[in-house]
């Protein structure tokens, strides 16, 4: 059975990636609510994320202290993605103002749970700019491992490049 | 070819071959991963059968502690529930169908730590 998941040794994340996720998490959390992002890119061993995904609105329960995004909108999205040869590699969510960025027991639990996958915490309900404070975790051997600061540049680059961005619900998408 | 188009215009098998013993060529995409599943299937195949194939080739469980994570099937933009359903019963003379594997997160008492 061949495996669905090959080794990512490294990811390259544009600052139009980080920049676009920002942007968006502010907008639709407004500091109130957590928000969050897709990040989509070819799974491979050097894999770039190409694609933001920014759900937010019917399909989405999002509150101080949780942000769900439900099957209708994974399903949305699967259908865009796939035909394109895009897999979800990493999501990011904020964490707002008092509560630090590190993945709670929940986000630890109920997050996508597949080798390589990325989950990434913005503080301050998406206002911290500084990546470097971000939470930056891999799931690995069936749990999420922190990428402490030290070992950031060396797994995550911080590229150029544009990266398409889209907004999406259970109904669909729109730019 | 004497077949018929389905819904979303693929070829259907023809006539003579719409037996008891049609096979079902079915696809699982499920978005974390870099390719789907496939396998075939008989028409008694049911939902169930298919689900818990998709989910072992993904390496993915429903699990469930303060809050409940399960996965679906879905099917033309529909999630499928009805787990008895069978092959034969939900795509008729289809003989082939692309499905996708969602997850379900039901709200509990979630609190960042």
């Amino acid at each position: 059975m061949s495996n669905p998941y090959p080794h990512i040794s490294r990811w390259i994340v544009s600052s139009d990636c980080l920049g676009a996720t920002l942007k968006g998490v502010q907008e639709c959390g407004q500091g109130v609510r957590e928000a969050g992002a897709f990040w989509l890119g070819v799974r491979e061993e050097v894999s770039r994320i190409v694609a933001v995904v920014l759900p937010c609105g019917k399909g989405i329960q999002a509150g101080p202290g949780s942000w769900k995004v439900g099957p209708e909108v994974f399903g949305v999205i699967t259908r865009w993605a796939k035909p394109l040869g895009l897999s979800l590699l990493a999501v990011a969510h904020t964490h707002l103002h008092g509560i630090p960025a590190r993945l709670s027991r929940a986000d630890r639990e109920y997050s996508v749970q597949v080798p390589g996958v990325l989950a990434v915490v913005i503080g301050d309900g998406g206002s911290e700019e500084d990546h470097t404070k971000w939470g930056w975790y891999v799931y690995e051997s069936e749990e999420y491992r922190n990428i402490i600061p030290e070992e950031l540049s060396r797994e995550i680059e911080i590229g150029s490049g544009k990266v398409e961005v889209l907004s999406a619900d259970a109904d669909g998408f729109w730019s | 070819m004497n077949g018929e188009l389905n819904q979303e215009g693929a070829q259907a098998l023809p006539h003579a071959q719409c037996s008891e013993s049609i096979d079902y060529e079915i696809t699982v995409e499920y978005l974390p991963a870099s390719h789907p599943f496939h396998k075939s299937y008989e028409g008694n195949e049911t939902v169930a059968t298919v689900r818990a194939d998709a989910m072992t080739f993904f390496h993915v469980s429903d699990h469930r502690d303060r809050d409940t994570h399960q996965f679906f099937l879905e099917f033309d933009g529909r999630r499928l529930t009805d787990m008895a359903e069978t092959l034969r019963q939900l795509l008729g003379r289809r003989h082939g169908a692309k499905f996708n594997l969602v997850e379900q997160i039901t709200p509990g008492a979630i609190r960042n730590e």
